[in-house]
């Protein structure tokens, strides 16, 4: 193997370990509570860590609620997009 | 006065009118046609790509936000007429609701609070009529 292979493969091997995140995004119309409740149903958060990521949100503009495998963070992102949520998901940086 | 979705039981009673109901199902067949119309902002807005870096989702991914969205307002439209609902049909109400207010949102490109503050009124009082049928929802269900 060339040494350009050996530097590929190294790369991509870290690359597949950086873990995804869940990003939710702020819109003016969505009900805080409405935010905080289907934050509780997907991610099967306790009431004062779903408000706490849902006040984030608000005041920030976004938030990380969620990170680990890309499968995963997929499955969540398209459940909060069941309720119209912004949210998308990108690598941890 | 009576409140418009009540829990007796297992089931969730609506006492709204026929015109709201019939304005919430032609919200909910527009919604549901201009999700699937990939020049409409509410395409983008409901069925947008979850990482914004690609320009689709994977097409496992894509038809299963499709069906998402095309089965819950097309179970809201089912069921708009009905005068109790099971919890399952209630939450679906939910989403249909919040389908139609995002599919607003974007008509009326509302990205930040200054541009829902300068909504018309009669746009205005569509979206608190939403956003009341969301939060009636949520308590009913939930209590």
């Amino acid at each position: 193997m060339t040494e350009f292979g050996t530097d590929l493969l190294d790369r991509t091997d870290t690359t597949l370990d950086v873990p995804w995140e869940v990003i939710l995004w702020d819109d003016p119309v969505s009900l805080i509570s409405l935010v905080v409740r289907v934050i509780k149903q997907v991610f099967n958060y306790d009431t004062a860590k779903a408000e706490r990521l849902t006040m984030q949100v608000h005041h920030e503009g976004k938030s990380v609620v969620w990170s680990g495998d890309k499968e995963t963070a997929s499955a969540y992102c398209v459940a909060l997009h069941s309720y119209a949520l912004g949210a998308t998901i990108q690598r941890s940086q | 006065m009576s409140e418009p979705f009540r829990r007796v039981a297992d089931r969730i009673i609506v006492d709204i009118s026929l015109t709201l109901r019939e304005w919430l199902a032609n919200a909910a067949r527009k919604t549901a046609g201009d999700a699937l119309d990939v020049s409409t902002s509410t395409h983008l807005r409901l069925l947008g790509p979850i990482d914004p870096t690609v320009d689709h989702d994977d097409p496992l991914t894509q038809l299963q936000r499709q069906m998402t969205v095309e089965g819950s307002l097309g179970r809201f439209i089912t069921t708009h007429l009905d005068e109790h609902l099971s919890e399952d049909d209630a939450e679906e109400w939910i989403r249909a609701f919040q389908l139609i207010l995002a599919a607003f949102s974007a008509e009326h490109a509302i990205v930040t609070a200054e541009d829902r503050d300068n909504l018309s009124q009669e746009d205005h009082y569509d979206m608190i009529t939403l956003q009341s049928g969301i939060s009636l929802l949520i308590e009913a269900l939930d209590s």
